[in-house]
């Protein structure tokens, strides 16, 4: 009681002591700030000589993952010096954990972007430009100009980013057993391959004749099978409009939109790329489109005998090539090792490097040496894609992956849409007209702000 | 000592001179909760308030700025707002519902004795001990279809082959209530189960002899009994319905056309893929605005009835 009143007398007489209580509150808060933000950042380290590199891959894939690491080691062996960690990020939340990352400075050093990731990362200034360094190093010769000048064209500068180490193409994979069960040529024009579609499904036994990609990721399937059919071979027009509303494309896409449901399983409504795969390499579906990438996935199921690949077919003469992504490796504009971390964006370019890096990711090397190379013409996939872009007349078409919006639009905003129309619920003509539309403005926006 | 000398003049310490006068330490003991609350509490939920009046979006950074409300007005006027909002109504209602009714008849079976009860109640249980991605990997196999459920009886000629519960509007909700339901009823089975096993067995003895049959035995004796137990586990699964974003990002993420977009689905959709932070945090505002509004008008309803039941 007597303790109670003295304390009580304290009180009264000393006022509360705020200011020390906020100092030391203050105190311990910057001490929390201080540790959290310590324990999160990651940066990278040199300790005896040896700098540390961290690289987060955006694609995960077991495989993938492996061939990654065994490349960082190729690369340490012959730069003892430099040591890289690697850190895999969840393939469908990589970007929030990287921009996460830039709101806190803690940015790695490397980072293995998309093509159509490099436009949010340039409109927050992360990334560190390319172009003199490859200049400098004498790589500019070494890499195939198409590679080179779709890789600028993802970031709204025009400025390279992004290594041009490899790319994606388009192509149709079908099932060369199947085909032959059914006295069927390999297809070789759109007719033909809507009748192999028709040929092929047997819905009472479980086979259709093609998966269409109805759920994440459909716009790069959509752009596949409709602007080479359509023979359009720009997404704008000359005055800024998107072509998506173009009479050609309007008519391919209702061809396209018309195997829903006959020549599909129904359920290919929600299909994402795991779905696809699984229902080609499950045997209920007879071909399939997709990227180069995905070559060793078909064969590793069926087996490269009943794997057959034919690239989307020209249709007014000329053939329009989709699908070409570049896929390589960028820095942030934050590492505090730029020449260490060059150094192994270099490599993936090199011949040594770039070599083992295309091969076992199944994809287009960037480097010129390295596409003569046997390996590439023994793979059906990159066979099917460079004979394509060797055509007379062969056209790349680019997407705009330069647009910051390009990548929500074609993805969050779209996709509703694309399954109301499978399900009949909007023409294909409303949906490509409206999502031209949306495409044109974002582009006139970009026009306006980039000058 | 004499009651008439001068004050005590204390010497101070080392631990005072550290520390400051006694009438601090109990502000001093109470700061690191304080400050942990302030940092992790209290600092995010304001700044989603400060975010929603903004404009930020990373894919539009010459865009951002202040917005003051017209994320406000333009979640008014957007229809999936909407959409997602009465969706959501529905997924908590029918979800709650159904996982209260079933999870009760478990826990109502559970406890009664019989050759391998223990096994039995391991068994009812171990849903709730799955974790959530284990549980929407293993219905996504079971709806698969390629290799699920759906393809195996078409092989037996029921159904149709290439179909799949999650790819079809008209029955994706129900198969997304199904996975869920595997998951909750075992949660309001095991606080029902431990609620009843307090009921005095006199109770139902001088019932008996009362004459009860088993419905007046169940209202006059087992509800009463579990009814304060019930009202805070149905409050706790309908907030945790609400917020569920786990099983239906994985399973549908709010397809197809967005027929099983909830309100948290589409706030992580706008936030997350869209990288629209402002209109996401109006969005979660008004969920969280929605949420608090709910919850005292079914703890008002709860009290108004255990006020009436004393």
């Amino acid at each position: 009681m007597k303790r109670q009143h003295n304390q009580a007398v304290a009180l009264s007489t000393t006022g509360l002591p705020r200011r020390g209580f906020l100092r030391t509150a203050a105190g311990i808060g910057v001490a929390a700030g201080l540790g959290s933000t310590l324990s999160a950042c990651g940066g990278s380290g040199g300790s005896g000589g040896t700098v540390t590199l961290h690289l987060w891959d955006t694609d995960t894939r077991p495989e993938r993952t492996a061939n990654l690491r065994k490349l960082i080691s190729m690369f340490e062996a012959k730069n003892p010096g430099i040591r890289i960690n690697y850190l895999g990020l969840p393939t469908d939340q990589y970007m929030q954990k990287i921009n996460t990352a830039i709101a806190t400075r803690s940015t790695p050093d490397l980072l293995t972007p998309k093509a159509s990731d490099i436009a949010a990362l340039v409109a927050q200034k992360a990334l560190a430009p390319l172009d003199d360094r490859l200049k400098a190093a004498g790589l500019e010769q070494q890499i195939s100009p198409q590679m080179l000048k779709s890789s600028r064209a993802a970031a709204p500068d025009g400025k390279l980013y992004l290594t041009p180490a490899t790319s994606l193409a388009d192509v149709i994979y079908y099932r060369a057993d199947w085909f032959k069960q059914a006295n069927l040529k390999p297809p070789a024009t759109w007719a033909d391959f809507d009748a192999a579609a028709r040929r092929l499904t047997n819905a009472s036994a479980g086979r259709f004749g093609y998966t269409l990609r109805g759920g994440n990721g459909f716009f790069a399937q959509l752009v596949e099978m409709v602007y080479p059919r359509a023979g359009v071979s720009t997404f704008y027009r000359a005055d800024g409009t998107c072509t998506l509303d173009d009479p050609a494309v309007i008519s391919a896409c209702e061809a396209y939109v018309a195997l829903f449901g006959k020549q599909t399983a129904r359920s290919d409504l929600t299909a994402d790329f795991k779905a696809m795969v699984a229902q080609f390499g499950k045997g209920g579906a007879g071909m399939l489109s997709h990227s180069v990438g995905s070559y060793p996935n078909h064969v590793a199921a069926l087996g490269a005998d009943k794997v057959g690949v034919v690239a989307p077919f020209p249709a007014t003469g000329h053939q329009v090539l989709t699908g070409w992504m570049t896929t390589g490796f960028a820095m942030f504009k934050a590492s505090k090792h730029q020449d260490a971390a060059w150094k192994f964006l270099a490599y993936t370019m090199e011949q040594e490097g770039n070599s083992f890096w295309a091969q076992k990711s199944g994809y287009l090397p960037g480097n010129k040496a390295v596409a003569q190379e046997k390996w590439v013409t023994e793979n059906k996939a990159l066979k099917a894609a460079m004979d394509a872009s060797s055509a007379p007349g062969a056209v790349t078409l680019e997407q705009p992956y330069y647009l910051p919006e390009f990548s929500t639009i074609t993805t969050t905003d779209l996709l509703p849409q694309w399954q109301k129309v499978l399900q009949g619920g909007l023409s294909s003509r409303d949906f490509l007209t409206a999502a031209a539309a949306s495409l044109t403005k974002a582009k006139s926006k970009y026009g306006k702000e980039h000058g | 000592m004499s009651a008439t000398a001068g004050p005590i003049r204390r010497k101070r310490t080392a631990g005072a001179r550290l520390f400051g006068p006694p009438a601090a330490h109990p502000y001093l003991l109470i700061a690191p909760a304080v400050v942990l609350v302030a940092v992790f509490l209290l600092y995010p939920v304001l700044s989603v308030f400060w975010e929603s009046l903004q404009h930020h979006n990373l894919t539009r950074p010459l865009d951002d700025g202040f917005a003051g409300l017209d994320n406000y007005r333009k979640m008014l006027s957007d229809g999936l707002f909407w959409r997602s909002l009465r969706f959501t109504g529905q997924w908590v209602v029918v979800e709650v519902g159904l996982q209260f009714a079933l999870g009760l008849a478990l826990a109502l079976v559970l406890n009664r004795t019989f050759v391998a009860r223990g096994m039995a109640r391991a068994l009812a249980f171990s849903p709730w001990a799955v974790s959530g991605i284990l549980t929407t990997t293993i219905w996504l196999l079971l709806y698969n279809p390629t290799t699920g459920v759906g393809h195996y009886l078409a092989s037996m000629g029921i159904g149709e082959y290439g179909t799949s519960l999650l790819s079809d509007p008209g029955t994706s909700f129900w198969a997304l209530v199904i996975a869920e339901l595997w998951k909750g009823i075992p949660f309001f089975a095991i606080l029902i189960l431990a609620d009843l096993q307090s009921v005095p067995t006199e109770l139902y003895e001088a019932a008996d002899v009362d004459g009860a049959g088993v419905l007046q035995k169940f209202r006059a004796v087992t509800w009463s009994h579990i009814r304060k137990a019930v009202v805070v586990a149905t409050l706790l699964r309908a907030v945790w319905e609400f917020n569920n974003v786990d099983l239906l990002y994985t399973m549908t993420a709010g397809g197809p056309a967005n027929s099983t977009t909830t309100l948290p689905l589409y706030v992580a959709q706008t936030a997350i893929h869209g990288q629209n932070f402002g209109y996401g945090s109006a969005l979660t505002v008004a969920a969280f605005l929605v949420l608090t509004f709910a919850s005292l008008v079914y703890l008002r309803i709860s009290k108004t009835n255990f006020e009436e039941g004393k």
